[in-house]
């Protein structure tokens, strides 16, 4: 009986060890809510964009499901020890979908097309601590950086390659995408579908394993469901979590999830009443029951969070480490009152009435608010209206979806900085100042780490931010899909890895 | 008919020249800067970014100089290019034109043809248990919208149906059975609320003219029932029945637009849809004034095949 046991396990890990032995072949029909607009990886700031276009590109670096930086188009590289010198090493054999081969001289033109103000590239704001880029040879690439900045290797991932020829000799980019990444630019039929073939010169050799990727362009959030359950398509990336509750018992589905990096906040105007004054913010911290919008608006998938995603392991804090995420309206009414708002305050919540997690969460503020003496008004506003309002720093707050980063200066410089980018709010503090441009020229991990630390419980409790919750990341695959790997990023990395079983 | 004919379309010149009025200034005066919409939020702007757009777009010249570049680009047929990707609206537009027209025709032909039939039975039939039944599907079918008629034919397909294919689209030159195949569920779901609602038209408008003067004339002089319907009802019931289905033929395109969403169909109401969504102005003006155009047009048709049917209609 024990070795009919022994034979039978033997059995069940021999079939498993075959069943994960990846196939060749097959075209993964993927299903996506909306068309990009445009392929141009240096201009485009639509989601739908780069879910197409990862798969086509490549960085000198790129971020793995653990936000790790890894080696991507350059092999390796050597900083500087004071730095602001980093040196590539660039990979040989790398061939672009045109046939040209890949070499320094278009790592320089990339940067150089980012950098031109005539490209309008929302990526440039990201570079411009970078003095000089030089090739030294075909196969070495130099960056003069004007001060470290220790992001910089991770950003670098987010530089997508372009063949300099190619963009020289008047090739458009918005619609005839070519890069060096797994899978080449095939067809492209507007609101129908984007076809992408294997890259037979594929650096990486043997991947990618299937022939084709398929990115079905479907709207409707119920016709996506039923295509996945009748096994229409094979794999829809980063769904919504209402979405994914329904399918999670799908038959023949399977759902993988990580942390996302995206946070829900309700965001503050520190030059107005009653928010320019910190108590007041640390008030309404502390009114915030943030569990309860994790169930209410996020079905139960996802954790409270402050400043940093969870996903940043070994450098976003635990939130007992904000005193203010205990709620406790008593102490909000105290603080208000301290304050000197004895009789609780009126104030209007913009919110964008296109994202529905949004919305909901700001309906779900209003009420937890009420109990700690904050009367919110809600009104919600169309996109135009809401980004001139935000652009603009006209409201008394908002609630709002941001993107994260693989980096903590990604999530905290561009929005906290004293005349930061995105620093909508007003807000501007010497010491978190000082930190945010600590944790740039910071060389060493530790030393960065401590920088982060501080400024999240700073930031956590009295800046102009409120964060609410880091949801999970869903994507729905069919059960044939194999060798998938969800990146917290959103980036479909790991299709190169994946192979469907039939 | 000709001095009518022809004073109806002088009027279509006026009304376009209006629709592209409003249309270009109703883009000019949408709340907001075009352009930082366009860029959408929480993107790192830089001014640079902004002035390059606006003089690509040509936002940085006066409101006149705009429209005149605007209009005769439309009247040489130009209508710009489309801001993300840079191709011809011209080109964007005929690519999905077709499908729209197709879906539209098919439902209308499909509401009309069997409406006829529908209506003229449950004008005989009328107050019988078998025409209860027919006008309770008709309440329903003019009360259910056709994107939640096409999700549920989406569902019941796979439901009962799991190998057919209910989603998606194929150019009929690939494929023509799985190109029909495809816009049945679409068609069906727009087609049936106009069903429910033509057939009831024709109904009571039957039942009206029935009780007339001279259908009792043309019964008395003995001729046969089928012959007073068809030869003195039913053709002066269709009169309406043409308002009605001219009306009905704007409203099937944009009944279009949102069941183009459902099943993932490449037409102009996904042309349009995602050109507001990606604030794509050319665009959004070169689909608008199109559709506007075509709707103005239907109705010229319908009023020229009304002063046809009905001697008495003339210009006021």
């Amino acid at each position: 009986m024990r070795r009919m046991g022994w034979l039978f396990l033997a059995v069940l890990i021999g079939s498993l060890a075959w069943a994960q032995t990846p196939m060749r072949g097959g075209t993964l029909q993927i299903a996506v809510d909306s068309s990009p607009a445009g392929l141009d990886p240096h201009v485009a700031t639509a989601f739908a964009t780069f879910v197409v276009i990862g798969n086509i590109y490549e960085g000198l670096t790129e971020v793995d499901e653990g936000l790790r930086v890894r080696p991507a188009l350059a092999e390796s590289w050597k900083v500087s020890p004071d730095g602001l010198t980093y040196t590539f090493k660039l990979r040989s054999g790398v061939i672009f979908h045109n046939g040209q081969a890949f070499d320094a001289k278009d790592v320089v033109a990339s940067f150089n097309r980012v950098r031109d103000p005539k490209t309008g590239s929302p990526l440039a704001s990201r570079f411009n601590l970078v003095k000089e880029v030089r090739a030294n040879g075909p196969q070495e690439v130099v960056f003069e950086l004007s001060q470290p900045f220790s992001p910089f290797l991770s950003e670098l991932a987010g530089l997508s390659i372009v063949p300099s020829e190619y963009v020289a000799g008047g090739g458009d980019l918005q619609r005839r995408a070519v890069g060096t990444g797994p899978f080449q630019f095939k067809e492209w039929v507007p609101d129908t579908y984007i076809q992408l073939e294997r890259n037979p010169r594929y650096w990486r050799q043997g991947r990618p394993y299937l022939d084709a990727l398929r990115f079905n362009i479907v709207p409707d959030a119920a016709t996506r469901q039923i295509g996945i359950s009748s096994g229409t398509y094979h794999f829809l990336p980063n769904i919504d979590p209402s979405l994914a509750v329904t399918l999670r018992n799908a038959p023949g589905v399977r759902l993988y999830q990580t942390q996302d990096l995206a946070y829900s906040l309700v965001g503050m105007n520190v030059s107005r009443k009653p928010f320019d004054n910190p108590k007041v913010r640390e008030a309404l911290n502390y009114a915030i029951d943030r569990r309860a919008l994790v169930q209410a608006v996020y079905f139960g998938n996802g954790v409270p969070g402050g400043p940093l995603s969870p996903a940043l392991k070994g450098w976003a804090s635990p939130t007992s480490a904000f005193p203010c995420y205990n709620t406790n309206p008593a102490k909000a009414r105290e603080l208000l009152r301290q304050a000197g708002y004895p009789g609780g305050v009126d104030f209007t919540i913009l919110t964008l009435g296109s994202v529905k997690t949004v919305v909901d969460a700001a309906q779900v503020l209003q009420a937890q608010l009420a109990a700690a003496g904050f009367r919110a008004k809600i009104e919600i506003l169309e996109l135009g209206k809401f980004v001139q309002e935000w652009r603009n720093s006209n409201f008394d707050a908002f609630a709002s979806l941001n993107g994260g980063s693989a980096d903590p200066d990604g999530y905290l410089y561009r929005t906290f900085s004293t005349g930061g980018s995105t620093n909508v709010f007003k807000y501007s503090d010497a010491r978190v100042d000082q930190l945010l441009n600590q944790g740039r020229i910071a060389t060493t991990l530790d030393a960065r780490r401590r920088i982060y630390a501080e400024l999240q419980v700073k930031l956590a409790c009295q800046g102009p931010i409120a964060h609410l919750v880091y949801g999970t990341l869903f994507s729905a695959a069919r059960e044939g899909v194999q060798g998938f790997k969800p990146v917290p990023t959103r980036s479909l990395l790991y299709l190169r890895d994946t192979w469907l079983a039939r | 008919m000709f001095a009518y004919t022809l004073r109806r379309l002088l009027d279509l010149v006026l009304v376009l020249f209006g629709v592209s009025v409003l249309v270009f200034l109703m883009i000019r005066l949408i709340p907001g800067d075009a352009v930082q919409i366009m860029l959408g939020a929480n993107t790192e702007i830089t001014p640079d970014r902004l002035e390059a757009l606006r003089e690509k777009l040509g936002l940085n010249k006066p409101l006149l100089a705009q429209y005149w570049d605007w209009l005769t680009g439309v009247l040489r047929g130009d209508l710009g290019q489309s801001v993300w990707t840079g191709a011809p609206i011209r080109e964007e537009i005929f690519a999905r034109l077709p499908l729209t027209l197709e879906l539209t025709v098919l439902s209308l032909a499909f509401g009309v043809l069997l409406s006829i039939p529908i209506g003229v039975l449950s004008a005989y039939w009328r107050n019988s248990m078998g025409e209860y039944l027919v006008r309770l599907v008709a309440i329903a079918g003019v009360t259910v919208p056709s994107f939640w008629l096409g999700t549920l034919f989406i569902y019941l397909s796979f439901k009962l149906w799991p190998g057919f294919p209910a989603i998606g689209y194929v150019p009929l030159a690939e494929d023509p059975v799985g190109h029909f195949q495809r816009l049945l569920f679409p068609v069906l779901a727009l087609s049936l609320p106009l069903l429910a609602g033509l057939s009831r038209l024709l109904r009571s408008t039957l039942l009206d003219i029935l009780g007339q003067d001279y259908i009792r004339t043309a019964r008395s002089k003995g001729l046969s029932e089928r012959i007073v319907m068809y030869k003195h009802a039913l053709r002066n019931a269709l009169i309406p029945l043409v308002t009605v289905v001219g009306i009905q033929a704007g409203y099937l395109f944009g009944g279009a637009i949102v069941v183009e969403q459902v099943f993932a169909l490449p037409g102009m109401g996904r042309l349009i849809v995602g050109a507001i969504n990606e604030r794509n102005y050319p665009l959004v003006q070169g689909t608008i004034l199109l559709v506007t155009a075509g709707f103005v047009f239907i109705n010229l048709l319908v009023d020229l095949a009304y002063a046809y049917l009905d001697p008495r209609v003339e210009y006021a």
